[in-house]
């Protein structure tokens, strides 16, 4: 009876656990396909010999039934990976920093947008999803992470580095641990060892007072071209249709600091903005040929408003194109116009920078005494 | 003169030693290379900077921006 008993509670327990399983699964989702695939993802690439590419993120909000929500409103911030002090990148300003953040609404649950990511590590996606109207469906939340390797090209390098490195002080320490008294028919006389210090330590000075000064005056300009006055506001008129973009963020940015940008479409006799508009949003850098951010999707009547984390000290360009949306009642010849960025770049922190200086030091010290662990066993077979 | 000449010779003795002491060359010899490893990876000296900006962006823990 017992037995039953136990196998009954058993059965009853497996059949709970399945419902409570399946009810747990029953979660509105958010689906994100990238391209190109995250096995092929490489971070930002400056000065590259090949145009570097964002990474085209497309993310669907589903239902429980995997159905894709309508009418959803959908909030996007990507975070990028965490700093590590020990193991900087060549943008560490940018480690552990929000670099975008944009809400659009979307008839069809659908959020699109091309973001170059501009160093290695694991980057967080979080989704917020939220019905436009009513409560068709639970606001929910979700976490996706993306994972993009090292370039291959940086080990390459730091490797080669290491070894000529190494060499140098190798090279140093059997030359300095060398015998340093005269001797005869010796190529190099004590005045002229005397000499090539004396030029060493001119070198070294010379080399501090340049650093120090290009540190100090770097440090200035900073200061004087971040404080600028109020952000003027831009407005491009189409020609004839009574219609602009205006531009209302931020026409001054600072790498390490994200930037507060919008865009609406307006009624330039009334000033309203328009409805049931959809963007083309696109930031480049001004001369060069890749893409830093876009955007295609629909903007909510107050237009469209994000934040982006600009991580070249270069002036970028925004360019957005308007058209209406299919089904629309106001119908209009697509805009177009553009607003110019400065954007200022930033020192990397001095830290960072002198304990990989620090890293580098020790590869040639570590030459140096294995040149005179060699020289000294020399010395010492010979006597 | 000559007590001038034997005064200034220790003193030029033990500057030559000095200089030429191990540890003095190897201080020297180190500090060189770390300051035009500086020069060359860190500074952010305009000039330099846009030199070696490519070498920078393509080397493993060296920060460019």
């Amino acid at each position: 009876m017992s037995k039953r008993l136990l196998v009954l509670i058993s059965l009853t327990g497996l059949v709970g656990m399945a419902c409570f399983g399946r009810v747990a699964l029953a979660q509105p989702t958010v689906n994100l396909k990238i391209d190109p695939p995250e096995g092929e993802l490489v971070p930002f690439e400056a000065s590259a010999k090949v145009q570097p590419s964002p990474v085209r993120l497309m993310l669907q909000a589903r239902n429980p039934a995997g159905q894709p929500l309508q009418d959803a409103k959908i909030r996007l911030q990507i975070f990028t990976p965490a700093s590590n002090f020990w193991l900087p990148t060549d943008f560490p300003l940018l480690e552990g920093k929000k670099l975008l953040e944009i809400e659009a609404i979307s008839p069809d649950g659908t959020l699109q947008v091309q973001q170059m990511l501009p160093i290695r590590g694991t980057y967080q996606l979080q989704v917020a999803v939220a019905p436009t109207t009513g409560n068709q469906f639970k606001p929910f939340q979700q976490t996706l992470t993306l994972v993009v390797p090292e370039n291959g090209v940086k080990y390459r390098n730091f490797g080669l580095l290491a070894a000529v490195l190494l060499l140098v002080g190798l090279g140093g320490g059997l030359i300095l641990g060398s015998p340093q008294q005269i001797q005869l028919g010796e190529v190099a006389p004590k005045r002229v060892r005397l000499l090539l210090s004396g030029a060493v330590l001119t070198a070294i000075a010379a080399l501090l007072i340049v650093n120090i000064r290009a540190e100090l005056a770097e440090s200035h300009s900073y200061h004087a071209e971040t404080h600028g006055g109020p952000v003027p506001t831009i407005t491009t008129p189409a020609s004839s249709q009574k219609l602009g973009l205006k531009f209302l963020g931020q026409t001054q940015a600072t790498v390490g600091k994200p930037a507060n940008l919008a865009v609406q479409v307006v009624n330039l006799k009334t000033g309203q903005p328009l409805r049931n508009v959809n963007l083309r949003v696109r930031v480049m850098p001004l001369g060069e040929d890749w893409l830093a951010f876009s955007y295609q999707g629909s903007a909510e009547a107050n237009g469209l408003r994000w934040q982006q984390q600009f991580f070249d000290g270069v002036p970028h360009r925004l360019a957005v194109e308007a058209r209406p949306q299919a089904g629309a009642a106001f119908k209009f010849e697509p805009v177009t116009g553009f607003q110019d960025i400065d954007v200022q770049g930033v020192t990397p922190p001095l830290g960072s920078r002198l304990l990989v200086l620090a890293y580098l030091t020790g590869i040639v010290g570590l030459g140096l005494l294995i040149g005179l662990g060699l020289r000294g066993r020399f010395a010492q077979t010979q006597a | 003169m000559t007590a001038h000449s034997s005064k200034a010779l220790p003193a030029r003795q033990r500057a030559c030693s000095l200089t030429l002491s191990l540890p003095i060359q190897v201080a020297l010899y180190l500090s060189l290379c770390s300051l035009t490893l500086w020069t060359v990876y860190f500074s952010p000296y305009p000039p330099v900077h846009d030199g070696m900006h490519s070498l920078r962006h393509h080397t493993l823990t060296v920060a460019c921006h």
